[in-house]
Order: C-alpha cells, then structure tokens, then sequence
C-alpha cells in the first residue's frame, strides 16, 4: 500500500491546492471587511455553471469560458456585497454570518430551479490525460491545479507587496479609520476585496470541474474546508490558510485510502477539531483577546 | 432596543415585586390553560392524517428550534447543527425502541441524555472561541454525525433508515400521539420561557449581550455556555425522538445541515429570542410550503433569501416585532414609595475577610513586548477609603485596573485582596472574592431591564443573599440607592447614558463588593450628572465601601478622595492625601509639561 | 487670512453632547493649540473637522468653503490632514509603505515623484533613514510619531490637525517632535496642534485655546495662558489655582 503513497500525495496536494484557492479568497474578507463568509464555496459552484453554460449553451471555445467565467463572477462579488454585506456593515459580525450563511442556501437552490439537479461533467484544459513521472500518473488537471494555486499565491504577493491598491487593501484591513483619514476609500477596497475573494473562488471552481462532477452541492463542501483550512493554518493567516487547504486535501485523499473512503470528507473536520481542542489559534495564528 | 418612552414612567411597586421569577408558580397557570386547550383541540381534530401529519412535524420541530431560541437567542452563540442533535435523538430512540425492546419513555429520557452530554462536549470543544470557532465545531459535527449515519450501516442501517418505530402504547392513536406532542410542546416552551427569567437565563443574556463585563459580575462565561449548548442539544434530542415515533421511519437526509438551516430560519423568522417565537415560526415555515407547493424546487431557495431579509428587515423575528409594538408603557407611580432598607453589608463582612488594607499592590508590572504599560506599581487601598488613581493619558491606568480585575495577567506583582493573593485568577473568580468593577465605556446588558441588570449584580457568587425575593430585594435596595428605583422595569438601552452609568454602579453595588473599583464614572456625564455622582460617592463612603476610582476630573476627586495615587509613564509617581499630591511639583509637571517658573 | 474657522461647533457622541457650541480660527502660518485637561473636547474638535463625526453641527469653513458634514475622504483631499492620537501607524506595513501612503488623497502619482517625496521626508526626519525597511510594528513611541508626522505630510495639506504628539513619549523625544512642528511651520503648513502637555504646546504655539467641558474656558497668546490661574484648575481642580 506504501507503494501508492507518491501517488496519493499529488493527488492530496492537488485537492488541497483547490482548497487553498477558495480559502485565500475568504481569508481576504476576514482580514479587509471581517466578515466570515459562509457563502464563499458558493462562488466556486457558480463559476462552474457559468463555465458550463458558456461552454454548452453558448459554444465559446474553452479558455474564453474559463475566463469570462471568472470576470463575471468577479461582477457578481460586487452584487453580493452589496445586497448580503452592506446594508449590515454596522450591526456587528453574527447577523452578516447569518446573512452569508442564507446566501449559502440561496444560491445553491436558486440554481437548482433553473438548471436541475443532474450534475453535468466538464472536460479538462488539456485533452492530454497525463504523464508518468516515476511511479506517479501525473494528472494533467492535477498539475494544472497545483500551478494556478502557486501561480495565484504569487500573483496575490505581488498585488499585495509591491502594488499601491495592495498596500491600501492591508492598511484598510489593519486600520480601517486611519486609511479613511488619508482618503482611502474604504467601501472601494471593500468592494475590491468582495470582488476578487469571488474571482478567487470562481477560479478554484473552473478548475476543479472537471475533476469533481458540476453539481450544486460542490460549493457547499468547498466552503466548509475552505473555513477549516483558514482555522488550522491560522484564523486570518495567509500562508497559514494555503497550508490549511494543503493539509486538508492530504488528510482526505490518505485517509480515504487508507482508513475508510466513505467518511473522506469526514477526515478534514476530525483535523479541524483535533486543531481546535488542541491548538486553537491554528498554525500561523494568534489569540486575539477583547479588551476592556 | 429602540422603543421610544420617556424614562419618567414608572411601575407600581406591586408589579416591581412580580418582575422576574420571584413566584415559583410564574406561567403555570398559563400553560395549564393551554394544556387544556390543547387537549381540547386535539380530541376534536379531523381525522385527516395529512393534516395530522403536518401539525407532528410542526410540533416536534418547534421543540428542537426552542433549543435554538436557548442557544443563540439567550445565550448568542451560533449552532448551526440542531437538526443533527434532532437526528441523533431520533436514533436513538429508533435504536433503543426497536432493537432493544427499550419502553418509550425510557428512550425518549435516554435520547435528551446522549444528546445533552454530546452537546455538552461540543460546547467544551468550543473552548473559549465563540462566533465562527463554534459554528465551525457545529457543522464538522454535522457533516460527521451524517456521514455516520449514512454509512455505519450495521449500527443505523445506512440510508435506508430504520423503520418500524413504535410509539408507547396506551398513546398509538394518531390523535393520542399528537395530544402528547402537544403536551411536550408546551413543557418546553414554558421551560424555556421560565429558563429566561431564572438565574440562569439571566447568566445567559449577560454572556450575550457582554462577555467581559458578565465576568466582573462573577460569571463563568464558558461554564454558561457549555450549559447552554447542553440544554439546546437535549430539546433538539427531544424533538428528534418524538418525531421519530411521530412518523414511524427516519433516515440520515432527514437530519442533515440544510435541516439544519432550515430550522435556525424558523427560529430566526419567529424571533429568535422567544419559545412563542419559535412556535411562531416553524408552524409558519412548515405549513407555508403546503401551500407553497407549487415552489417545491425553490422553496429552498426562498428560505436561503428570507434569511438574508429577516436579518436586514426584521432582526427580531416576527414575535420580536409584535412584541415591541404592543409593549405597553408602564402605569406612572402613584403617591410615595416606601422606603427600601438601606443597602447592607457592604462593608465586606459577608466575605468574612478581615485587615486594615482591602487592596495591596507590590511591585505590578504589565509589559506588552517592549511598551511597560504598567512598570512598578507599589500602594495600598485602606479599607473603608476612596482612593483616587490619576495620571495624564496613556499613564497606564486603565491597563493597571484591567490588570487588577483580572482582564489582563500581570508581568509580574503581586495583587492582594483583603489579603489573598489574586495570581492568576480570571475576573469571575475575583468577583467571587468581592471585587466589582464599572467599566469607562458603560458595559451593561442591553437586552435586559435595569432591574434584570441589577439583579445580575446581586448574584455575585459570594454574595450573601439567598433566593429569588432576596435578589430582588438587594436590587431594588441598589437602585434605591442611586435613585432609579423608578425606571427598574425599563429596557436599559432606552435610558439616557448618565442614567446607564448609575445602573452599572448599582449593579457593582448589589454585589456587596469588599471592592468597588470605578473606571471614569463621570465619563460622558454633563456638570450636573457630575455633581450628582460626587454626592453618591460621598454617600457610599459614609456606608463604609471600600472604592478605588479612576478620574480624570480634579473637581470630583478632590470632593470625594481621601488618598490619592498619580501615575505617568506606568509608574507610580506621588501617593498621599490630595493637598499634597495634586500640589507635587512633578504631579504638576505631569500635567501640564513642567512646573510653574519662579 | 482665516484658513480655519470654526462657529459654534456642537459634537455629540452616543453618550451625549460633548461640544457645546466652540469658536476657534486657525490663520493660515500659524501654530495654534488646543489645551486642556482629559474629557475637554479637544480631540473630539479634531475629529469634528476630518470628517469623523457625523453627528455635528455649526459651521467649518476651510479657506471659506465649508467642510462640515463632507465625509473624510473629500476633507483630506481639501487640504486638511489628521495625525490622530496613538499614531495609529500600521503595524503589518513598512515605513516607507506607511509614508507613501499618505499620497492617497493626490491621486496616482509616478514612481519618480514618490521617491523624491519620501526623500525629502527622510531629510526632515533623518533618524527614520535607517528604519525605512522595519515594519510599524517594531517602532518606538519616538519613531512612530514620526512617522505619524510625515505620512500626514505626504498629503501635501494646507492644514495639519496634530492629536497629542507627545502622548507616551519620553521628554526628550518630546523636544525633539517639537522642533519639527516648527521646522513644519517654518515650511508653510498651518498647524492645529492638541496637547495635554500645556508647557510643550504654549512653547512652540503662536496662540492657544483652552477647552473645558466641551467649551472654550480663555483663549490667547502663550504667555498670558501659562500664567493664568483658570487653566492650572481646570487641569488640576481648585487646589492648584489657589497654590500659585
């Protein structure tokens, strides 16, 4: 059975990378608009569609369907902040959780009544399947995965460490009242932050259709890892998050090799609370404490 | 808590005595009146087993969203797994009955007991993490306890569910059946409403509505919390089992997370801070897609968006609302009120603790990284004084106080109180002690009534009254005291801020503190309000407190201070009698940047 | 020229009023301060003029056009600049990223003009040369309040609102900060300057107000401040009036 580990692990690492896409997005709201959001898988099952009905529908060629895809989710992250967030920006951080977590229900289901619920299949970016590297398959789709997380992180670095628009995004999530009184706009980079954390989750969900089925269930199982990945690798943590997601998708994919393959998704939350009672502040993490 | 009415109005002094659980008997008679009712409606019910059927899964349901109304509405604290623990009682009745022969009722107390003790150990694994951490731990149960379900099949029988429930025997009928629901129902709704009123429920808001300041008045905050979730868990249980022998069969894609959703929908819908609330709402949200039928694919959908509307457009729930428009503005006072005793024991007697010093200091430092905060604090409260600490802004005061109650572990120093070293312990159990404290920033529960706030005080664990009447009776005799023994039975977010600040006092006073510890009291006052509290802190002197105030305003420490400590630059740099101190050259220079030239 | 003018300014947070109706101009060249004891009003005044108080009303004008009411984005692009108390210098930025923002209100500005504009303030606080790298939060007092200084003056502003520079810090820093309020001057910027060291503030202040209970108690040049009886009390009570 150790013969398979290699195998597994590019496997885990591919589905942990999906992970850490989606969490990098929802990492970014905590940290620019401190909002938890439920909703954020949410994005990625609506990216696929969007995807698919591009494809199927309307008969764009394949690189266009995952790039429009994207741009028009990155729209609709305006719509919802503007509908889900803004009208309870100041009532404190529950009822906008509530509110994301209705979203979360909401969409879903709302596509669900337009499209039906047989989950149509996506064929991959590349129409080579794989190569061997050793022991190992390595799955085009996989690989592709793995790249655009790294190429992402690298992207959000750069955006964040040698742009202004970064360096205004971390001094509204570090102080929003002090960025206001030098004229940031802080409902704009708010409005930034919504729109690329949807960009972000598109992503994760154009690429990962077609390796998982395009159903409207698949944006609630990302959300919650996505959630689970930012608490063990540090609440509001980035690299943490990204590691979070990596851990995630090992756990998954050894565990359901190893141990039992119907409770897979079970083995990412057994981590997540094993992280809590253990180490709650995650990896990365700090303690944040109210002060009087 | 925005209903608009003028803070003169006052109740009866008869009605203040009824306000919250002093009679054991408060709602028996009403629910014995609904009971017969109930029983009424139930022998005279059509024997329609569609319609039946409806109203057992509105029943049994609306038992488990009560359990929602305990743990997010009383208590603030986001579950986001009822239907999982409904699920969980619903096997194990299944399991117990069917299997093991086990007697109904037997099972139905076994299912509220597994679920109560799982969801006291998911309320422990929250740990001191609220918000997100404890709706995370909920759905990682959920998704868990779903996945088991579905594939532990030996024990559940997988996703085909275990079928053949039975119901007890002399109770089969459908009418007799749904006569017992009914029943239950009603015991949880008046446990839950009574749960609101008692110690406990009280306990409960105060974590809700402030954490930091339910700890100063002696509450263990995660203990409260792990209770709620406990008791939530064992409703949803109880629910869970009655619908079991309700319908006969149960499966796993019962009970999962959208379940879930759909009752915290329920509860939010009906207001979630209400068991009528919760009746409300899941009768609504059950019988309303009956007729919704034709949006069987979208209701789903439509519940997703009535969430996102009730938090924007009806926070409180439907019950919150009508319930805020019928308030009814109590009857204006007539005549005098007798005088209430005055306050007794707060001389730190009931504690049974002795010495000439309530408060010692040695050498208290507190260090965040390289900033000394605190750096070297040595001085000592004489029992039975007022001792003023002051000290330009940023001199380390209110890091020193938070220092002291707690809030903060020091860097090193000692604090004794009525010579007990304090160490490590956290705020409740200084309280415990009989340390009180007011906060600059005003922490009092806004979801309650100032008597309710008040009474929280007055339940400081090593407080030495006993009973329900007791309480209620120190509470008055607090408010008494500060003069808004008229406005106990109001809502104390509609009190003006002057009035809230004295509330916060009272509540510190109920407590019988051995030390009252006052942060910026005459914050926000205007020269009246300032006036007013001199005189209430000359008054508390003269009975003996033990208070050591934190101020910025000269006028009011001179008036009432008998020993002063000034601070700049986390040091303590003059300590004495007021003349001498605020006379210190470098006490001056502190102030106003250098002494006086010659 | 007036380049502040307030009239009678009222300001209320949720607790209640806290201003009460102030007068206070500001001419443009000049340093004027703001004393008084903790609770006087003077920072909410600060926080009246940016922008951060919605509830407030009377009337600001800034060189004649009215500014109350406008959110704190257009007051910082109108030319006033708030250094807030505590520094507020974000922790997880560098230096040199702290100062470059204080651009935001001018716009996109070209890499070349950015350089040239930090140097400039690297010149005028020599001591931050060696720091432009370190991230907020590894400063001291000392050097955050620098740093304060200098983002609030990349904003290029025609008035610079100072809340408690010397908060926390060391007499000796405190000189030092002081000094650069009059090098500041001395540049052409307008200074409101809020104090509770009244010593320091009166040394470097061209006038002064003194505030009390959200009022203006006594107003003038600095010497006939220090010396008069009404300010020591309404820091120190009734005792230390008497004393002198």
């Amino acid at each position: 059975m150790l013969s398979i580990l290699p195998q597994l692990v590019f496997t885990g690492l591919g589905i942990g990378a999906i992970y850490a896409i989606a969490s990098l997005g929802f990492v970014l709201l905590i940290r620019a608009a401190n909002v938890v959001n439920f909703a954020q898988g949410q994005f990625s099952m609506l990216g696929a569609y969007i995807m698919l009905v591009l494809l199927v529908s309307v008969g764009v060629p394949y690189w266009l369907a995952f790039i429009l895809a994207i741009i028009i989710m990155a729209g609709f992250g305006v719509l919802f902040a503007g509908a889900v967030y803004w009208p309870l920006r100041n009532r404190g951080q529950l009822p906008v959780i509530i509110s994301t977590i209705g979203a979360s229900i909401l969409l879903p289901n709302a596509v669900l009544a337009i499209y039906g619920p047989s989950p149509a299949t996506v064929s991959g970016l590349f129409t080579n399947p794989g190569f061997m590297v050793g022991s190992v398959f390595v799955d085009t789709q996989y690989l592709s995965i793995i790249v655009a997380a790294g190429l992402m992180v690298a992207l959000q670095y750069v955006v964040f460490e040698k742009t202004m628009l970064g360096k205004k995004l971390q001094a509204t999530s570090q102080d929003k009242e002090m960025a206001s009184l030098l004229g940031i706009s802080v409902a704009g980079m708010v409005l930034v932050t919504f729109a690329y954390s949807a960009a972000l989750g598109a992503l994760a969900g154009v690429l990962v259709a077609p390796v998982l089925f395009v159903s409207v269930g698949m944006g609630a199982t990302i959300a919650l890892k996505a959630f689970a990945a930012n608490i063990i690798g540090g609440f509001g943590s980035i690299p943490g998050t990204i590691l979070g997601g990596l851990i995630i998708g090992l756990a998954e994919t050894l565990g359901a090799a190893y141990i039992s393959s119907p409770y897979k998704d079970a083995f990412g939350f057994i981590i997540l609370l094993l992280v809590l009672l253990m180490r709650p502040q995650g990896l990365f993490g700090e303690l944040i404490a109210e002060k009087a | 808590m925005d209903t608009p009415m003028t803070p003169a109005a006052a109740l009866p002094i008869e009605a203040l005595a009824v306000i919250p659980a002093a009679r054991w008997w408060r709602g028996l008679p009403a629910a014995l009146l609904a009971l017969v009712l109930v029983i009424a409606l139930t022998a005279l019910a059509p024997n329609d087993s569609y319609y039946l059927n409806i109203v057992m899964q509105a029943v049994t349901y609306a038992i488990g969203v009560a359990g929602i109304v305990v743990v997010l509405g009383y208590c603030g604290q986001i579950s986001l797994t009822q239907a999982g623990f409904m699920g969980m009682g619903a096997y194990v009745l299944a399991l117990l009955t069917v299997r093991l022969n086990v007697p109904f009722f037997a099972a139905t107390i076994a299912a509220m007991g597994v679920c109560g003790l799982f969801g006291l150990l998911l309320g422990f694994a929250s740990l001191r993490l609220g918000g997100h951490y404890l709706a995370m731990v909920t759905i990682s149960f959920q998704v868990i306890l779903t996945l088991v379900l579905t594939n532990w099949i030996d024990l559940t029988g997988g996703p085909d569910g275990i079928s053949g429930i039975p119901r007890p025997e002399l109770l089969s009928g459908p009418h007799a059946y749904l006569g017992l629901c009914l029943v239950l129902l009603v015991c949880a709704v008046l446990f839950t409403w009574r749960l609101k009123l008692s110690r406990l429920g009280r306990a409960m808001q105060a974590v809700r509505d402030n954490e930091i300041a339910a700890g100063t008045c002696g509450i263990d905050a995660f203990r409260i919390k792990v209770i709620a979730f406990g008791i939530s868990a064992a409703l949803g249980g109880l629910g869970g089992a009655l619908f079991a022998g309700a319908f006969a069969y149960i499966s796993p894609d019962q009970f999962t997370f959208d379940e879930s959703i759909v009752m915290l929908t329920m509860a939010l819908l009906g207001g979630v801070q209400s068991p009528f609330g919760a009746v409300l709402g899941t009768f609504t949200l059950v019988i309303l897609p009956e007729w919704l039928r034709f949006l069987r694919q979208a209701y789903l959908a439509i519940y997703g968006g009535a969430v996102i509307l009730i938090m924007i457009f009806l926070p409180d729930g439907i019950w919150g609302w009508a319930a805020r428009r019928l308030y009814r503005r109590p009857k204006p006072v007539q005549g005098r009120l007798p005088p209430l005793p005055l306050l007794s024991g707060v001389t730190g007697v009931a504690n049974g603790i002795t010495g000439e010093n309530a408060l010692e200091i040695e050498g208290l430092a507190k260090h965040f990284g390289g900033v000394k905060a605190v750096d070297g604090v040595t001085f000592a409260v004489r029992r039975g004084s007022v001792h003023a600490l002051i000290g330009p802004n940023g001199s380390g005061k209110t890091t020193f106080l938070n220092v002291i109650s707690g809030l903060y572990r020091a860097t090193a120093g000692h604090v004794r109180l009525g010579g007990v070293v304090l160490g490590t312990l956290p705020p409740h159990q200084r309280t415990r002690l009989g340390m009180t404290r007011t906060f600059q920033n005003i922490r009092v529960f806004r979801g309650l009534t100032v008597l309710e706030n008040v009474m929280i005080g007055a339940e400081r664990p090593g407080n030495d009254v006993r009973g329900g009447a007791a309480v209620v009776a120190r509470a008055l005799a607090a408010l008494d005291f500060v003069g808004l023994r008229h406005e106990a039975g109001l809502p104390v977010g509609t009190l003006p801020y002057g009035h809230q600040r004295y509330v916060e006092i009272a509540r510190a006073l109920a407590g019988s503190p051995e030390l009252l510890l006052l942060d910026e009291p005459a914050a926000g006052l205007n020269s009246t309000e300032k006036q007013e509290l001199s005189l209430l802190l000359r008054r508390l002197k003269g009975h003996g407190l033990t208070i050591m105030v934190i101020e910025h305003d000269m006028k009011l420490i001179e008036a009432v201070a008998d020993h002063i400590t000034v601070l700049n630059f986390g040091r303590c740099i003059a300590d004495g009698a007021p003349q001498a101190v605020l006379t210190h050259p470098e006490v001056v220079a502190a102030y106003l940047g250098e002494p006086q030239p010659a | 020229m007036n380049l502040l003018q307030i009239g009678a300014l009222r300001a209320r947070y949720d607790a209640g009023e806290v201003l009460h109706g102030l007068d206070i101009t500001v001419e443009e060249g000049e340093i004027v301060a703001l004393l008084g004891a903790n609770g006087a009003g003077k920072t909410t005044t600060l926080r009246s003029i940016s922008g951060l108080l919605p509830h407030a009303s009377g009337s600001i004008m800034l060189g004649g056009a009215p500014i109350l009411g406008k959110g704190p984005g257009a007051i910082v692009r109108a030319g006033v600049s708030h250094v807030p108390e505590g520094r507020r210098i974000f922790p997880g930025l560098t230096v040199r990223e702290n100062i470059l923002l204080g651009t935001s209100n001018r716009g996109r500005l070209a890499r070349a003009t950015l350089s040239d504009e930090l140097e400039e303030m690297l010149t005028l606080f020599p001591d931050l040369r060696r720091l432009v790298n370190s991230l907020g939060w590894m400063l001291s007092g000392g050097q955050l309040q620098m740093v304060a200084v200098a983002r609030g003056l990349m904003a290029r502003p025609r008035l610079l609102l100072l809340d408690e520079p010397s908060l926390g810090l060391a007499p000796l820093i405190v000189q030092q900060v002081f000094r650069i309020i009059g090098d500041i001057r001395a540049r052409g910027t307008t200074v409101l300057l809020v104090e509770q060291n009244a010593h320091m503030a009166l040394s470097v202040a061209d006038r002064g107000y003194v505030l009390e209970n959200g009022r203006v108690l006594v107003s003038g040049k600095p010497d006939s401040l220090w010396n008069d009886p009404k300010v020591r009390s309404a820091y120190l009570g009734g005792v230390v009036g008497a004393d002198v």
